[in-house]
């Protein structure tokens, strides 16, 4: 072996490695410490949904849903309802509409707070985890209330949700809305601005806005690249264009604009939003009634809808064609986690191996996402 | 120990004959005792440091086993002790079984030097502070040899990682030593401890100078590196490696590996006690109307007193700290840390002489 | 005492006396103890595979905290005593799983967590799941639920708890030996 050259090795980080969240398998070509190159190897979780679907009738499908993306199972599930409402042009009520923004904003804080606890993780801090799930059982219980379950919830119908909430919840969530942000900030100044963190996430991994968009990332992954993009405001679904809130993008404060920390940072800005956004709907939720009249046999007319939700990991779209029977045709799911793994190769180039644990965290992809 | 051997022999005349035989079963004996001391101490740690990370981290920690949760650390020494001791097949089977020997060799000779109070000590070295900061950095070799036998790429760059940690680290924490040594006129730790005799901890070495106070700084830094401890724990970095050089470990192996670990942060706390702390020399001042004896507990009690305070926050840094990367524990160390405890002996030196 | 033995007795081996003179104080005794630590240290593999991965977490969150019990997570299979296998196994997955199980070091035992690790669940009708992870590792304790929740899980770890604590260790190893 010469000074100047080393040998390369392949290292295999997965599928049972802790920071790879799931099963993902990254077969890594690496200098030492250096990377030269990354190649995921998914399908570890392909649980064939939409294959499944295809089988069941449309109300049936729902609880797969919660199971395709588990952090946010609340959001997948919308995105469902709202294509099968589309394709069949049922008008859901405003009441509804409220509770599903209102569990969708919630959910949304409960799946950030594991994204960014479990990055910390990664970084090698522990506490900031452990209190982040501290704060998701608090949601977690509003949401047993609600849904009566804590992680799949199987809430929402097509045409409505399941059933009105419980007496109590307007207080409970209020209550949430005054605890939630003190707690925020007191992770904050545990982890956000800790020094170490910083300089282990500023310059790192930077996924430059031309990048992003050709690589077709959405959500916070897209956003912490600077582009401002929500389909919350771009694209208002529900009654999203009624409340006034931030679209936190990406500035490049610790470092380069669409680092790591660019990415962490937009997602704990959104759960501030996010509550903002909760304590409005909680005002302004009319009276009425939740769910619209659907028929119990649900045959959609011959054609094909798009629809998509904001979802905390990204644009969570489904794709349905109907052939006019009680069973869609085809069902296509497509995933902000999907796109987010196809960068890893692209921006892994020339980082170390601790850094590939940074993004791959910042990137917060989850596998059932990946591979549903 | 000499006193020790020369007070046995003078008891007991019989001995005196046979005195290679007592001077031997008079070693093994002292032997286990340390090794008993040190598995207690480390053990009380895991539970020490199990319960601190509960209540930083809003839990309960260890409370259901009895005894406050006390004992957990029995019950978890028995469990590896019975676990099978798997040796894979792969593995370069004799530096394989040797490495865990080695690590806790590093942790376990340091004991000796450790200047408990002001009688108890096990050998007081005239090199002693030399030697601690030699025979503390075998332990690497035992992380080296785990890394590269265990036939696993993670373990190898965790043992690698180990390395050049540890023997980058030593530079600084060697002079960050040396102030205190130039000080204290001495290299034996007991030495030391009597140069800092005064009231209230006035004459502590970190307060006789500003230029220790900075090297305290330096030398618990260089401390928490060398013990691969948070924010520094790169080698066993769980989100990373796995666990790093202990990845292939089972059973009775991986605990031996566990207890040099432990044993470790009681030293670190203990070494920075005795160099810049004050050592035994009792809290507020109190030895001067009480019998002797208790004098001497009293001694024993301040020097457990202060260690537990700084393995207290030992733990404290390593349960809210994430952790750095390896380029960049590399450029703290030989970009700040070294110039800056250079920089402290030639400011001691000066101090000195003016 | 010495009266006991007679002729042809001393060729007995010493635990069958011991056995016979003090049957609960010696060998049970010293079971009880090793049952003892064993038991208030089970520590688990980290391996989440899908849903029910974040209930584990949980499981070892504020709230449920497993450290109560004296269980810590273990990210490498070779120091755990437990495998909660959380979450949906696909056939892609199943042999690691195998390989996991295998390099865990006895004794060890095995939780099934949630419906799709027992039998697989919700995705049975797929192609590419496999129906319950018995098929193939052997699971000691099966949790229902999907997820279930962390106080489930913690039920399941007293019950492996309560199980170490009825096995003969001593007797099984002498056996062993034997054999
Ligand atoms: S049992 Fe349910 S919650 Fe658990 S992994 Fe399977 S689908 Fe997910």
């Amino acid at each position: 072996m010469s000074l100047t050259r080393s040998e390369e090795w392949y290292l295999n980080m997965g599928p049972h490695h802790p920071s790879t969240h799931g099963v993902l398998r990254f077969v890594v070509k690496s200098d030492g410490e250096v990377i030269d190159e990354v190649k995921p190897d998914i399908g570890f979780l392909h649980r064939g949904i939409e294959k499944i679907a295809e089988r069941l009738e449309y109300n049936q499908i729902i609880p797969y849903y919660d199971r395709v993306d588990y952090l946010a199972a609340f959001n997948a599930s919308w995105s469902y309802v709202m294509a099968v409402e589309k394709l069949l042009g049922i008008e859901v009520p405003p009441r509804a509409e409220y509770i599903r923004v209102i569990l969708g904003e919630l959910n949304r804080i409960i799946s950030h707070l594991i994204s960014v606890g479990s990055f910390a993780l990664d970084m090698g801090a522990v506490t900031p985890f452990t209190w982040a799930i501290r704060e998701r059982e608090v949601v977690n219980d509003i949401f047993e209330m609600v849904t009566g379950s804590r992680l799949t919830y199987n809430f929402p119908r097509i045409g409505g949700v399941y059933q009105d909430v419980p007496e109590g919840f307007r207080e409970k969530v209020l209550q949430f809305c005054e605890y939630f942000p003190p707690k925020l900030k007191e992770f904050n100044d545990l982890i956000t601005y800790q020094k170490i963190f910083i300089h282990r996430l500023a310059n790192v991994a930077v996924i430059t806005p031309e990048q992003a968009i050709a690589f077709g990332l959405t959500g916070p992954n897209l956003r912490g690249s600077g582009i401002k993009y929500d389909l919350r405001k771009n694209r208002p679904y529900s009654v999203y264009s009624e409340f006034e809130f931030d679209i936190p993008v990406g500035t490049g404060e610790a470092g380069t604009l669409g680092d790591a920390y660019d990415r962490y940072m937009v997602r704990i800005r959104e759960m501030e939003e996010s509550c903002k956004i909760i304590k409005q709907a909680i005002e302004k939720m009319p009276d009425g009634p939740v769910r619209a009249k659907v028929p119990r046999k649900l045959k959609p007319p011959v054609g094909d809808v798009y629809a998509a939700t904001e979802a905390p990991r990204g644009e969570l779209g489904v794709h349905l064609i109907s052939d006019g029977s009680s069973r869609p045709y085809r069902m296509k799911i497509r995933t902000g986690s999907f796109a987010a793994m196809s960068i890893v190769n692209e921006v892994s180039h020339g980082l170390m191996i601790a850094d590939l644990v940074a993004l791959i965290g910042s990137l917060d992809v989850i596998a059932p996402e990946i591979d549903r | 120990m000499l006193q020790l051997f020369n007070w046995l022999i003078k008891t007991f005349p019989s001995l005196a004959s046979h005195q290679e035989l007592t001077a031997f079963v008079l070693f093994i004996i002292l032997g286990l005792l340390v090794l008993t001391f040190a598995a207690v101490v480390a053990g009380s740690l895991t539970y020490f440091e199990r319960k601190v990370a509960a209540r930083i981290q809003s839990r309960m920690g260890p409370i259901e086993i009895g005894l406050g949760g006390y004992i957990q650390w029995v019950a978890d020494a028995i469990k590896l002790l019975l676990k099978e001791d798997i040796i894979p097949e792969n593995v370069d089977k004799i530096l394989f079984r040797l490495a865990p020997y080695f690590a806790f060799l590093g942790a376990g000779l340091t004991y000796l030097v450790l200047p408990f109070s002001e009688k108890l000590i096990l050998a007081d070295l005239n090199v002693g502070v030399l030697y601690f900061l030699a025979v503390s950095s075998i332990t690497v070799i035992g992380i080296l040899m785990a890394g590269w036998a265990s036939y696993n790429k993670w373990s190898l760059i965790g043992g690698i990682r180990s390395a050049a940690q540890i023997v980058s680290y030593e530079i600084p924490s060697a002079l960050a030593v040396l102030p205190v040594v130039l000080y204290a006129g001495s290299l034996s730790t007991q030495d030391v401890v009597r140069a800092q005799a005064g009231w209230a901890g006035f004459h502590w070495m970190i307060f006789q100078n500003p230029f220790i106070f900075i090297s305290f700084f330096v030398f618990f830094i260089s401390m928490l590196a060398e013990n691969n401890r948070i924010p520094f724990d790169l080698p066993e970095a769980e989100s990373e490696l796995v666990a790093g050089y202990n990845t292939e470990y089972s059973g009775m192996r991986f605990a031996m590996f566990f207890l040099a670990e432990y044993s470790n942060v009681f030293i670190l706390s203990a070494f920075a006690v005795t160099l810049f702390l004050g050592g035994w020399q009792p809290l507020f001042g109190l030895s001067l109307k009480i019998p002797g004896t208790a004098v001497d507990l009293w001694k024993l009690f301040s020097f457990f007193f202060k260690t537990s305070i700084m393995v207290f926050l030992v733990l404290t840094i390593r349960w809210t700290l994430p952790r750095v990367r390896i380029d960049q524990l590399m450029g703290l160390c030989w970009k700040y840390l070294v110039p800056i405890a250079f920089f402290d002996l030639f400011g001691v030196m000066f101090w000195m002489v003016l | 005492m010495a009266g006991r033995y007679k002729e042809g007795v001393e060729n007995i081996p010493i635990e069958q006396i011991a056995d016979a003179l003090f049957p609960e104080v010696i060998l049970t005794t010293v079971d009880d103890f090793l049952n003892w630590g064993r038991s208030w240290s089970v520590w688990y593999l980290l391996f989440a595979t899908a849903c029910c991965g974040i209930e584990l977490m949980q499981f070892g969150g504020p709230r449920t905290d497993a450290d109560r019990i004296g269980s810590v997570f273990r990210a490498t299979p070779r120091q755990a005593d437990l495998m909660i296998v959380a979450g949906t196994i696909t056939y892609k997955m199943a042999s690691r799983v195998k390989l996991l199980y295998e390099q865990m070091a006895e004794p060890k035992y095995v939780i099934s967590m949630g419906a799709c690790a027992n039998c697989g669940g919700p995705f049975w009708y797929s192609y590419s799941v496999l129906r319950g992870i018995d098929k193939v590792i052997p699971v000691d304790f099966y949790i229902a639920g999907c997820p279930p929740r962390p106080e489930a899980l913690l039920q399941g770890v007293i019950e492996v708890q309560k199980k170490i604590k009825k096995e003969k260790y001593l007797r099984a190893k002498k056996s062993e030996a034997g054999g």
